[in-house]
Parts: structure tokens; C-alpha cells; sequence
């Protein structure tokens, strides 16, 4: 039988019981669906995580001051003024560290003109911008005498210089910072809402000695809040940040089994954990995916059973006229293929537009990829095939004379 | 000599297992069939002729003897070469016409030729021909269940003939119709018969029906009781001792 008159068979019986072939695809319907689903929201967390590791920079390793402990009352990480320039001086000579950035800042009122605007100061070296992958989008870094000196000098985030200079060059004119006048060196690109919600272009730069001595001043000399550690790959960082613990409970005089006074944080481990979350909502729309394909399944084993019986007389007439048992197993399959076809396209059209829901509700960024559509056709017609054989061999082994006899 | 005879049979016989025992359906049938007869196959239920005719029609296989169509042995054949003579050779005509309720008349029609490997242009215009013989010429694209009883026995009759098989087998195919139409359909048959000199094997009950064949066989018990040739001829049931 030719390929054209059996899907004209096989469409036409689909046609004759519409109510009764749709309800056949329900399964795979929602089967497919949940295959789709599962595979764009399981992309978008992994996206989400790309983009957490991308804005924070790759191979990131943060050394946080604390936790501290106060008559039992534990301080949050950072608040303790543990860290020093020193220690990051130090840690910047450990063999697989690329890049050392230290960090202390605070609120501050910045002053251009008749404007004003309050932001976030952050002191840090001119390692910063490497590590955190973020380009200028005008002027310059900081230098090295800058940093040492404690310049009075200033990067400025673009919501910064939006506020206060609208849409005139920032670079060259000079801020007040708490009264005290800064130069303007460098404008960074716009980076966007971090994975928390909040503006990182809202933020100014300064020298981290500058903030230190000038800015906020400290009753401990030279300590930071935070030291940012870049590796120089994925694979060196477990091992540098075993060597930052052990350098820096070596200088703060920590034994080993003591709790220390800083605290090492490998930002992959900890984006990893968030992802974690997502791939077991993933997992689990993975295992509804699969149980309704397989009872979708089923129902097109069980219809199409009933198709064979009813259709018992049919078989017998079409051997009679000429039907191989081939020809009578090619159009009961090429049935069951259509219906998980069809079935596949529509559960398509339903994931597709579950995770247009899910985009709008949850801000999650999931999208629809070629090989999870792939994926689906190929599990749903192999369902179709898998269990369209039975019913189609059985109709295929009738003989004539008995199909044709059956009431 | 004559030429191979379209169907001979020799010491064909079929037995059926039932619960009970075997029941001997057919015994030792041995008939000739030349081309160009046009044979009324009577008898009473149960006394063999159905069987007879679903194994001439290569629907059953006998399970003693030999049935040869155009002289090849179908013991010795499998399913495909079974179907595929039942395609090129054998034209169907049932009682109750068994057309496809949800396929239109064409396409009924054409529908051995679908099995023939017959591309959809050709089928259309060879199913509208043989339409066109059958007297329903404008009937095409209509359903089976729009048609009278008569219009779709001359449907299925145009099914039968749509691969220019020599021979026509009919169970009984005025069995449902009323007496005008009955006439109707045998006269196409008769038709058939003399103009196209295709071969004609009908069961039936009605001596009416029987007078129209030229050839009367009559089984009983699974057995050929009687063959007796010629028209006009005796289709009273034989009288009663």
C-alpha cells in the first residue's frame, strides 16, 4: 500500500471519531507538554545561574571578614573587621590567583552642580573591574599610584551620571563626595539588574585606600569587608581556596581547628546550590512528563484495540479486495503514529504556552530549543510505534474469512 | 483438448473442529468450472456451500484436497500470494454489499486497486468507468449509506469488476433486495456473463434467482448432490420421497 492512500485511511478514521482520537491524545498531550516544559524551565535556571556567575565574574572566590561570635550572639559575615590590605596583598601572591580586589564602602551623598544623589560608595583597587568582567564605557581605571596614594578619584556607574549629569561626559569634572571633591576618571558600561533586583549601575567607585583613610575612615586601620579572588580557571579553585584558608588563619594565628575569623566562599558552589532548586522542579515535571507519556501510551494501545474489534469486518472486506497482512498492519500503525503526531504537535503548542505563562508570571527566562522539540517528537512517536504494534499485529493476523464472518 | 478449466477442484474437502467433534463441512467435492459458465451454487444451511465458496474465493484453505484457479494449486501458496490472486482474479459480491460506510462511492470502488498499487488518478477515472456500467453514473461522491439497497449492491458489483477479474463470486446477492431490483441486479450479471464472458459463481436460495444461470449445482451435506447443465432446467427442489 502506498504511502498517500494510508495516511488518507488513517485520516479519515481519525476524522470519523474526533471526540474519541482527541481524548486518545490527552496523554501525550500532556505528556509532550511537560517534556517541553521541563527541558526550557531546567534551561532557563541554568541560564539564570550563567548570568548570576557571569555578573559576578568567572572563577570567583570571596573572602568574607567574620563570623564573629559576641557573647554567643553571632555577627553577620563582614561585619567583623578581620581582613586586611595586607592579607590581600598576600593572597594576590599564592600560585593560581589571577586577580586580587578588596572591598569596603558605604552609603554616601555624591554632589554635582545644583544635583544630588545617594548611592553606594564602594573602595576597591583597579583589579575590580577585571574580576567582575565589567568594561569602562568612557575614561580610564584607576593607576597603581592612585590606589597607593589614596587619590581622590572616582568611576562612576551610569545611573549615577544619568542623575547627575544627564546626558553630558561625566569624565573630567569633579564630584563631591561627602564634601570632598573627587575627579571623575572613568564611566562603566551599563551592566543591568543583578539576579537579586538590584542596580549595579547605581554605584560609584573610589580607591579602596581613599575610602579607608578618607571616606569613612575606621577605627582598624586597613581593614576590608570583603577580598574578591579571581583563579586563573575552574579547575585550580578548590585548591586556592584551601590555600587562602590556610594562608589567612597562618597570618590571623587560627589553628586548624578552630573556627576562624573570615570565611572563604567559592561562588559556584554557592550559585550551584540555588540551581539545585530548579532541577529538582525540572526532575520533577521530568517524571509527570514520563508517566503521561507512557499512560498516553496505553490509551493508544487501548483505542486502538478497540478500533481492530470494531472494525473486525473492515479487516476481513479489505483481505478479501486484495490486503496483504502487511498493508492491514501498515494502516493500523500508520494510525497510531498519527495520533502521537498529532498528539505531539498540539502538546507542543500547550508547553510552548505553559512556559509563556511561566515567563510572565515568574520573570524566569525559559525558552523553547530545537532539540527539546526534537526530543518530543522523537519520544512520541516512538510511543505511537511501541504501542500501536499490538493492536496493528492483531489486526494484521486476522484471518479473512473469520473478520469477515464477525458481528 | 479443452483449455485448463478456471477452477477445478479434486477430492476437496474441509472439516471444522468443534467441541463436540469435527464437523465434515466439505467432502470429497471435485468440480470443473469453465471459463465463461455461469453457475448458481444451491443447497440447503449448513450444507456446504459457503464453505464451498469461501474456498474457491481463497478466503479458506481446504484442509483435504486440491483447489486450482486457472490452473495453480492454492495449498501450496502463502498469504500474500493468496491475497494478491484474490486481487487480480476474484471479484467479491456479498449480501449485505459490505461497503465502506465512511468512504465515498469512488473511492469504494477503487478500493482493490489501492491494494493493486494503482496511482488516485487512474482509480478515479476507471471507478467513474465502471459507475457508468452499473447505471449510477452521477453517484460518485456520494456515501454508501445515501444509496438504496440496489444501488449499493450495483456499487459493490462495480468494486467486483474494477480489477478485471475473470471470475465473480456472489453470496447470495439478492438476499436483501426486493423482487424488481433482484431482476435488476441479475440481469447485470447476466449481462456481464454474456457480454464480457466473465465468470459467474452465485450461492442462492431463490429458484428464481438460480433460473438465470446456465449450470445448477446443489450440495447437501457437504456433498455435490447434483450439476446438472442447460437452460431451461429443473430448479424445483427435488421432489420429496
Amino acid at each position: 500500500m502506498k504511502l498517500k492512500p494510508l495516511l488518507g485511511e488513517a485520516l479519515n478514521a481519525m476524522r470519523v471519531n474526533r471526540l474519541r482520537t482527541m481524548l486518545t491524545m490527552l496523554g501525550l498531550i500532556i505528556g509532550v507538554a511537560a517534556v517541553i516544559a521541563m527541558l526550557a524551565v531546567g534551561n532557563g535556571a541554568r541560564n539564570a545561574v550563567n548570568a548570576v556567575v557571569a555578573s559576578m565574574g568567572s572563577n570567583l572566590i570571596i573572602v568574607l571578614s567574620g563570623p564573629q561570635n559576641s557573647g554567643g550572639v553571632r555577627f553577620a559575615s563582614g561585619s567583623a573587621p578581620t581582613l586586611t590590605l595586607e592579607d590581600a596583598d598576600a593572597i594576590r601572591a599564592l600560585p593560581g590567583v589571577v586577580a586580587v580586589a578588596p572591598g569596603s564602602g558605604g552609603p554616601g551623598q555624591i554632589v554635582y552642580g545644583p544635583n544630588n544623589w545617594n548611592t553606594m560608595v564602594m573602595g576597591t583597587n583597579q583589579d575590580y573591574l577585571k574580576i567582575r568582567d565589567w568594561p569602562l564605557a568612557d575614561g580610564s581605571n584607576f593607576s597603581t599610584s592612585e590606589i597607593r596614594t589614596a587619590g581622590r578619584v572616582a568611576i562612576i556607574g551610569q545611573t549615577v551620571a544619568a542623575n547627575l549629569f544627564g546626558s553630558a561626559d561625566p569624565v573630567g569634572q569633579v564630584i563631591r563626595i561627602s564634601r570632598s571633591p573627587y575627579l571623575v576618571v572613568g564611566l562603566l558600561s551599563v551592566r543591568g539588574q543583578s539576579f537579586g533586583g538590584q542596580d549595579q549601575d547605581d554605584t560609584v567607585l573610589v580607591p579602596v585606600t581613599t575610602a579607608l583613610r578618607k571616606l569613612f575612615g575606621s577605627q582598624f586601620a586597613d581593614s576590608v569587608r570583603y577580598i574578591m579572588v579571581q583563579g586563573s580557571g575552574p579547575t585550580v579553585l578548590d585548591r586556592v581556596q584551601a590555600e587562602i584558608d590556610s594562608l589567612l588563619r597562618q597570618r590571623h594565628h587560627i589553628s586548624a581547628h578552630k573556627e576562624a575569623d573570615f570565611n572563604v566562599r567559592n561562588l559556584t558552589q554557592i550559585v550551584n546550590a540555588a540551581a539545585s532548586t530548579t532541577r529538582i522542579m525540572s526532575l520533577l515535571l521530568g517524571a509527570i512528563a514520563s508517566i503521561s507519556l507512557i499512560v498516553g501510551g496505553i490509551g493508544i494501545m487501548n483505542i486502538m484495540l478497540v478500533s481492530v474489534s470494531e472494525r473486525t469486518r473492515e479487516i476481513g472486506l479489505r483481505m478479501a479486495l486484495g490486503a496483504r497482512p502487511a498493508d492491514v498492519l501498515q494502516q493500523f500503525l500508520a494510525e497510531a503514529l498519527l495520533v502521537s503526531l498529532g498528539g505531539c504537535i498540539l502538546g507542543l503548542v500547550l508547553g510552548v504556552g505553559v512556559i509563556e505563562v511561566v515567563k510572565l508570571i515568574f520573570h524566569l527566562n525559559s525558552q523553547v530549543t530545537p532539540s527539546s522539540v526534537l526530543i518530543a517528537f522523537v519520544v512520541s512517536l516512538t510511543v505511537g510505534v511501541f504501542f500501536g504494534w499490538y493492536p496493528a499485529r492483531k489486526a494484521a493476523r486476522l484471518e479473512p474469512i473469520d473478520a469477515l464472518r464477525y458481528q | 483438448m479443452a483449455a485448463v478449466p478456471l477452477i477445478r477442484t479434486v477430492g476437496l474437502g474441509k472439516r471444522y473442529l468443534l467441541a463436540s467433534g469435527v464437523l465434515q463441512a466439505l467432502c470429497d467435492v471435485n468440480i470443473e468450472i469453465a471459463e465463461g459458465e455461469f453457475v448458481a451454487v444451491m443447497g440447503p444451511s449448513g450444507s456446504g456451500k459457503s464453505t464451498f465458496m469461501n474456498v474457491l474465493g481463497c478466503l479458506d484453505v481446504a484442509s483435504e484436497g486440491e483447489y486450482y484457479l486457472q490452473g495453480r494449486a492454492i495449498s501450496t501458496m502463502n498469504v500474500n500470494e493468496r491475497a494478491r490472486l484474490r486481487n487480480q482474479l476474484i471479484g467479491f459480491v456479498f449480501q449485505i454489499y459490505n461497503l465502506l460506510p465512511r468512504l465515498s462511492i469512488l473511492d469504494n470502488i477503487g478500493l482493490p486497486l489501492v491494494y493493486a498499487g494503482i496511482s488516485a488518478a487512474e482509480r478515479t477515472s476507471r471507478s467513474q468507468a465502471l459507475l457508468e456500467q452499473v447505471g449510477l453514473p452521477d453517484y460518485g461522491d456520494f456515501f454508501p449509506p445515501q444509496l438504496s439497497g440496489g444501488q449499493q449492491q450495483r456499487v459493490a458489483i462495480a468494486r467486483a469488476l474494477i480489477n478485471d477479474a475473470p471470475l465473480l463470486l456472489a453470496d447470495e446477492p439478492t438476499g436483501n433486495l426486493d423482487t424488481r431490483t433482484s431482476e435488476e441486479i441479475m440481469a447485470v450479471f447476466e449481462r456481464l456473463n454474456s457480454k464480457r464472458r466473465i465468470t459467474v459463481v452465485l450461492v442462492t436460495h431463490e429458484p428464481d434467482i438460480a433460473a438465470h444461470a446456465s449450470r445448477l449445482i446443489r450440495f447437501r451435506d457437504g456433498k455435490v448432490e447434483a450439476d446438472s447443465r442447460g437452460r431451461p432446467f429443473d430448479v424445483r427442489e427435488p421432489a420429496q420421497a
